[in-house]
């Protein structure tokens, strides 16, 4: 084998995850390959022009590509091998395949970080009926052709789903002559951020309708419609079914962790990410995960903070510096849809950070972390979203068994 | 411009016929209203070859299924389309229903028909329902692909000396001293034999040639397409036991390692909707043969139009008009008997019975996905923009779409080229790749990225630029 194709680690993707895990990978003394399918670092961000990243990790607003270039930087300044416009193909235990313009050939590594983010859901991933003309859109699809390529795909759309990428989108759309008629949510409340429903809806009279669907869309060669409805659960009330021309229909009904490459990975059911522990590594021993393939994250900052928890957990796997002693497992309670990771161990000294989301919206709560009997962590909350991630840091003393993360009232 | 034959509509049917008179030695054109080939009913079936068991015996589906089936076996490894015999199960509860579906096969010239119980039919699909009891095994069976054997059929037919005119519809047919005057807005020709092959809208070209109309019905069909990456189901079709309207909601493996899940038979209009009681429906009868079918891997929901004229195919001579064929009403086994209807339209019924000339050989696609690590770095030393991948599902280079780009039927729209490499085809549908391939046509057509169409005229995706300023 190439001496040149062996590192300590090696991270797939270089988006904000990438970078960090990779800068973390590298600042304990790993030899780290870093590799990207595109032509520049910086993944999602690239496309995301508007304001609002980096305000916990940077305490600045930052547009996508200038929180994006700070890792660009801080990277030119480590001797991390960067790969640009590499695929990587499969990932066999720990070798890696990857093409490039150069030739296909496999990277041998002893530790992996996935750092490769999440794709889009389709129409099909929600059944959506009808006719299949041109017009029809994920946010992130528009996104790319008005930002990346500077094309219009539409002058009078209407949004399906109430993720991020569709409220940046409406607002988006709008300012460049476009007319958004209305945003539609299946759910009583919207995934999204709420400042994105405030900035991006509310301040452009734009409609968010909960609790209402597109039924089916029409038109042959263009779209020129889509049935609209309001919904009982999931299911439309069929009697309400209202006719909304458009040109152009977007969806943003959600995001899956891009896994796909990895064989016999032992995934969460509830984030379609890896299980993993308290390390960000994966059922199998010396892969780790990051980012948005892990879970998918609303605000870069957490993905800067997990990346390198998991870039310099690679690192110490790598270098035989990682301990794995009186493993406990971390628990989703009362009123919390998931917590990543899964399970830590005492024998390590770090703080346990737990990233979770909640079932649903809950105002004047605590949120709680039991170790047995004993509440070893509790936070007031005024307000929660469900749409909006959680994070909390328990200190390793505190811990002698499993935990539950729970919400509970007064 | 003269020619021998026009042929109205590049279905399979069609672009059989255009390959079958190629071969024959004759100028031919085909007359297509949309971008490409295989636009119809060619683009969206189960392209199942099937068997033959299931035809009433004596009707035209069975002799030109039978037929059909062998001679599409041949055709495409000589145009290197992906196929594959797999075999076919047909399987239920109700023994005589099989044994009559046997019988019937037998008396169709079926070869490689055997009743199996339930033991042996677990040993070819493990995950079977527990309810089945008894089945239909069909050596013969395959599965290909439809519209990559449409567009080779085409290629080496153009290769070899045919022409192809796409976005044209005949408006006016005149009798005349070579034949026919053919006329389009953008197009004026004669030829000798026009043949009707234009599927769903036979009824509107006949009307325009002044031939027999014939009274036709649609059945929409629609589909799951499910992830190349679930647990595989089966490595072969699976049936129920037919109703009297179609085969059923079957099961089968894709040549492509996807899975398809489909079709239903709904009396409809000649338009390709899918809904949610058609799809529901198919959730419902596709558990009775295996239970757990990951619904929830769908990638795609499609659906296609059956072109019904009672109970058999019509392949005759137009009486109304000399010289003139007409070809209707073929629906399922419409694919599987292509290349039959082809050969008896040319020979029988034109009365070309010369042998066939021997054609230039179609150069495949090449296809990254499939090579291995050391073709495909000899290919990529060759041309780096085979190590340029565009698709991330399903592995799709820069140099495969150039190289669809420049293929003999010159496609340019999105869905074409997604037909010829599969860029686009995987699970995320294009999320990833479409501004890309709109980028890489638009530079290598030289044409501006606002006059790229996803298929056929008019589907333009972007309607303005931004502007620069903001
Ligand atoms: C539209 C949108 C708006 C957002 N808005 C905000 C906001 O306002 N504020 C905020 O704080 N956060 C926001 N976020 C969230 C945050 O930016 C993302 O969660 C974060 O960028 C995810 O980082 P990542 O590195 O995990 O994934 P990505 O940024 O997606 O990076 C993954 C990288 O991996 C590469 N890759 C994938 N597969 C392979 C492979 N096989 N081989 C090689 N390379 C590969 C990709 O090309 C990509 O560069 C937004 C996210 C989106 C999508
Ligand atoms: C749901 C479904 C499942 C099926 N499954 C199978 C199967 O598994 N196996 C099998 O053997 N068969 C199957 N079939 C049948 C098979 O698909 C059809 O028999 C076959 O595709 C018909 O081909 P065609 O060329 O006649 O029609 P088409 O493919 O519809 O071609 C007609 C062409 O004519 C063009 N056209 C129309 N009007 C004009 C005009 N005025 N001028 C110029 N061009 C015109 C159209 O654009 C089109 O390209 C299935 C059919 C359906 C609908």
């Amino acid at each position: 084998m190439n001496k040149n194709l062996m590192y300590d680690v090696v991270v797939i993707g270089g988006g904000p995850a990438g970078m960090a895990a990779a800068i973390e990978s590298y600042n304990q003394g790993a030899k780290t390959l870093l590799i990207e399918r595109n032509e520049k670092l910086g993944g999602i961000l690239n496309q995301c022009i508007h304001n609002g990243f980096g305000l916990q990790y940077f305490n600045e607003e930052l547009t996508g590509p200038e929180y994006a270039l700070r890792f660009v930087e801080l990277l030119s300044k480590t001797k991390v091998d960067v790969l640009l416009n590499t695929f990587v193909i499969d990932i066999n235990g720990l070798n890696v395949t990857i093409i490039n313009e150069k030739g296909q050939t496999v990277v041998q590594a002893k530790a992996i970080v996935l750092a490769m983010g999440c794709r889009e859901k389709t129409p099909a991933g929600i059944m959506l009926t009808g006719s299949r003309p041109v017009g029809v859109y994920t946010a992130g699809q528009v996104q790319k052709m008005v930002n990346i390529h500077g094309k219009l795909p539409g002058k009078n759309c209407v949004i399906l789903g109430s993720g991020d990428i569709g409220l940046i989108m409406a607002r988006r759309l709008t300012y460049e002559g476009a007319k958004v008629l209305e945003v539609l949510e299946i759910m009583p409340e919207s995934g999204g951020l709420k400042r994105n429903i405030v900035q991006c809806l509310n301040d452009n009279n734009i409609p968010l309708k909960l609790k209402h669907t597109v039924t089916r869309v029409v038109g042959n060669t263009r779209i020129e419609g889509v049935y609209v409805a309001e919904v009982d659960g999931f299911t439309p009330k069929l009697e309400t079914e209202k006719f909304v021309k458009c040109d152009c229909l977007i969806l943003s009904v959600g995001l899956i962790p891009e896994v796909d490459l990895v064989k016999n990975l032992k995934l969460n059911p509830k984030t379609g990410g890896a299980d993993v522990n308290e390390f960000r590594e994966t059922n199998i021993s010396g892969i780790f995960s990051c980012g948005n393939v892990l879970h998918v994250h609303d605000l870069v900052d957490n993905v800067t903070y997990e990346s390198k928890l998991a870039g310099t957990n690679a690192a110490k796997y790598a270098l035989g510096k990682l301990t794995h002693k009186k493993p406990f497992n971390v628990v989703a309670g009362n009123g919390i849809r998931y917590v990543s990771p899964s399970f830590g161990y005492m024998s390590e000294k770090e703080d346990l950070m737990i990233y979770f989301r909640l079932s649903s919206r809950i105002t004047k709560s605590y949120i709680c972390v039991k170790c047995g009997e004993n509440e070893i962590y509790s936070k007031f909350v005024l307000a929660a979203n469900a749409g909006e991630m959680q994070k909390i840091q328990i200190e390793k003393s505190k811990i002698n068994g499993d935990l539950t993360v729970l919400v509970r009232g007064q | 411009m003269n020619y021998d034959v026009a042929i109205i509509g590049g279905g399979i049917v069609g672009c059989a016929i255009l390959n079958k008179l190629t071969r024959k030695n004759l100028k031919v054109v085909l007359i297509e209203k949309g971008n490409d080939v295989a636009v119809g009913a060619s683009k969206a079936n189960s392209s199942i070859i099937h068997a033959g068991f299931d035809c009433k015996p004596n009707t035209l589906k069975a002799k030109f299924n039978v037929r059909g089936n062998e001679l599409t076996f041949k055709l495409a490894k000589e145009l290197s389309v992906p196929i594959k015999q797999c075999g076919a199960l047909v399987v239920g509860n109700d023994l005589n229903m099989v044994n009559e579906l046997f019988n019937r096969g037998k008396a169709n010239g079926v070869k490689g028909l055997h009743i199996l119980n339930r033991e042996q039919l677990l040993t070819k699909v493990p995950k079977l329902n527990e309810n089945i009891t008894c089945g239909l095994f069909a050596e013969t069976s395959g599965i290909t692909s439809a519209y990559l054997l449409t567009i080779a059929l085409a290629e080496e037919a153009v290769i070899n000396g045919a022409e192809v005119k796409f976005n044209t519809k005949i408006k006016k047919c005149v009798k005349n001293d070579f034949g026919y005057n053919l006329i389009a807005d953008n197009l004026n020709i004669n030829a000798k034999y026009v043949i009707n092959s234009a599927g769903a809208s036979y009824n509107e070209v006949a009307k325009i040639l002044g031939t027999e109309q014939h009274e036709i019905e649609f059945r929409r069909g629609e589909y799951f397409l499910l992830d190349s990456n679930i647990e595989p189901l089966t490595n072969l079709t699976i049936f129920p036991l037919p109703s009297k309207f179609s085969k059923g909601v079957l099961i089968t493996p894709t040549v492509h390692g996807q899975t398809i899940v489909g079709p239903t038979s709904y009396e409809s209009d000649n338009t390709t909707i899918t809904t949610v009681d058609g799809l529901n429906e198919i959730k419902e009868k596709a558990v009775n043969i295996i239970k757990d079918i990951p619904f929830n891997k769908n990638i795609r929901n499609f659906s296609g139009v059956r072109t019904i004229c009672g109970d058999d195919f019509i392949v005759e001579k137009s009486t109304k008009k000399q010289n003139i064929i007409n070809l209707a009403g073929i629906c399922s086994p419409g694919l599987t008997a292509a290349p039959a209807i082809a050969e008896y339209v040319a020979e029988n019924l034109l009365g070309f019975n010369n042998a066939d000339k021997k054609m230039k050989k179609r150069v495949p696609y090449t296809c990254l996905h499939d090579l291995n690590e050391a073709e495909r770095n000899k290919l990529i030393k060759r041309n780096p923009d085979y190590g340029k991948i565009i698709c991330k599902c399903e592995c799709v280079s820069l140099g495969e779409i150039k190289e669809a780009l420049n293929s003999p039927l010159k496609p340019n729209s999105v869905d074409a080229i997604k037909r010829r490499v599969r860029a686009g085809m995987g699970r995320c549908q294009g999320g990833f790749c479409l501004t890309k391939v709109i980028k890489t046509i638009s530079e290598n057509l030289n044409i501006s990225e606002d006059e790229v169409v996803k298929e056929n005229k008019g589907s333009n995706f972007y309607v303005s630029n931004i502007n620069p300023k903001k």
